[in-house]
């Protein structure tokens, strides 16, 4: 019953329940999706991160720069399985983080003073910015289940951590 | 293992760690191969963002907004939503919102001509709806636009004249005269600011060749 694999590639080919993976195969989809547009226009990007107005100025340009391929890296890890417990933290983090600038732009009414997710003209008031946070608000689910899964479930680092052929453990 | 959970602390803090300084490198390596890459660090200031591409500044001094105002001299655009220039706006403005512009960009063709002198606004620092709309105007053909940022707080903070529903209140000296303010500027006389000249030779609007 120890753990056999360790190291950088431990996470590598485990056995795990159907939920866990795929609540990582999906946050990883979505992060790896939610990146490609980023790292293909950075200014762009960085117009979103300006209009958030929660960065300091001299921090908009390298949050622009670095976080999509963070998203991009995250989700290569979290579908791969690599570097588990250092993904799940670093999704869960960021998702927490995004929800929270979202609610807390709404809350301050800044898509109505700013405009700040209307590019076209299809937006009559705050109905958007309401369901980029339910949208955020789904995937923190997958976010938080998988972050108990690994850090506060079975006191194993992965429900079928272990290599053996033993059934999941019942208790 | 007993307490596993530390030892998942510790991975977790390394393998971020790892995660964070690959994404910095990769992120930096792409923008420095790219072919326009971004400046490492920016000023997003509004006088750093609001220039021109030949570096001449958009931004308008409270001072110089308040005279252009009174003595009539500019047309003063409130880029937010119908419902907040309702509650309250600088006197002398009317309301082009940047959200439904095509629905007003006729009115701003007929009304103005390409040389007059546009001062745009909307609330915040930070707003950028002043600045879209002024940049649209620019690219109409427009060749005096101003942006006052941080327009309307300013300005109210500055007791200078309001109209809307909060000037009913007493905090603007006469009550709402925007639609006469509106009416003001049919176009039969250039607004141009009394010494500045413009030599730019005079560009036709797209919009007049076909009517």
């Amino acid at each position: 019953m120890t753990e056999v694999r360790t190291g950088v590639f431990r996470g590598f080919g485990k056995r795990e329940g159907l939920l866990p993976l795929a609540a990582r195969l999906l946050l990883g989809a979505v992060f790896i999706y939610a990146s490609i547009d980023k790292i293909a226009h950075p200014a762009a990007f960085a117009e979103a991160v300006y209009n958030y107005q929660i960065l300091p100025g001299p921090l908009i340009h390298l949050t622009a720069l670095v976080l999509p391929w963070m998203e991009l890296v995250l989700g290569l890890f979290l579908m791969s399985g690599l570097f588990r417990e250092g993904s799940v933290f670093m999704v869960s983090a960021l998702m927490v983080i995004f929800l929270s600038a979202m609610v807390f732009n709404l809350a301050r009414g800044l898509d109505i003073h700013c405009g700040c997710f209307t590019t076209a003209t299809d937006s009559t008031d705050d109905a958007p910015m309401v369901w980029y946070v339910i949208r955020d608000g789904l995937f923190v689910i997958p976010a938080v289940y998988l972050f108990h899964h690994t850090f506060r479930g079975k006191g194993r680092p992965e429900g079928g951590a272990r290599i053996t052929d033993d059934p999941e453990p019942s208790g | 293992m007993r307490h596993p959970f530390h030892k998942k602390t510790w991975r977790a803090a390394w393998q971020s760690a790892v995660i964070v300084i690959l994404a910095a490198f990769m992120g930096l390596l792409w923008n420095a191969f790219r072919t326009d890459p971004l400046p490492l660090v920016a000023d997003w200031s509004p006088e750093d963002r609001l220039k021109t591409s030949s570096g001449e500044s958009l931004i308008v001094s409270l001072e110089d907004a308040r005279s252009l105002c009174t003595e009539s001299e500019a047309v003063f655009l409130d880029a937010r939503s119908p419902e907040e220039y309702a509650r309250g706006h600088i006197r002398c403005a009317q309301n082009i919102p940047w959200q439904s512009f095509d629905d007003h960009i006729d009115r701003v063709w007929g009304a103005f001509p390409d040389d007059a002198w546009i001062v745009t606004y909307c609330d915040g620092e930070q707003c950028s709806l002043s600045e879209d709309l002024a940049r649209e105007l620019m690219a109409m053909g427009y060749r005096n636009v101003k942006v006052l940022v941080n327009g309307w707080t300013r300005w109210r903070e500055a007791g200078l004249p309001i109209g809307g529903e909060q000037s009913a209140d007493g905090s603007g000296p006469r009550g709402n005269d925007a639609e006469g303010a509106e009416m003001s500027y049919s176009g039969d006389r250039p607004l141009k600011r009394p010494g500045v000249s413009n030599p730019t030779a005079q560009r036709p609007h797209p919009r007049d060749t076909s009517g």
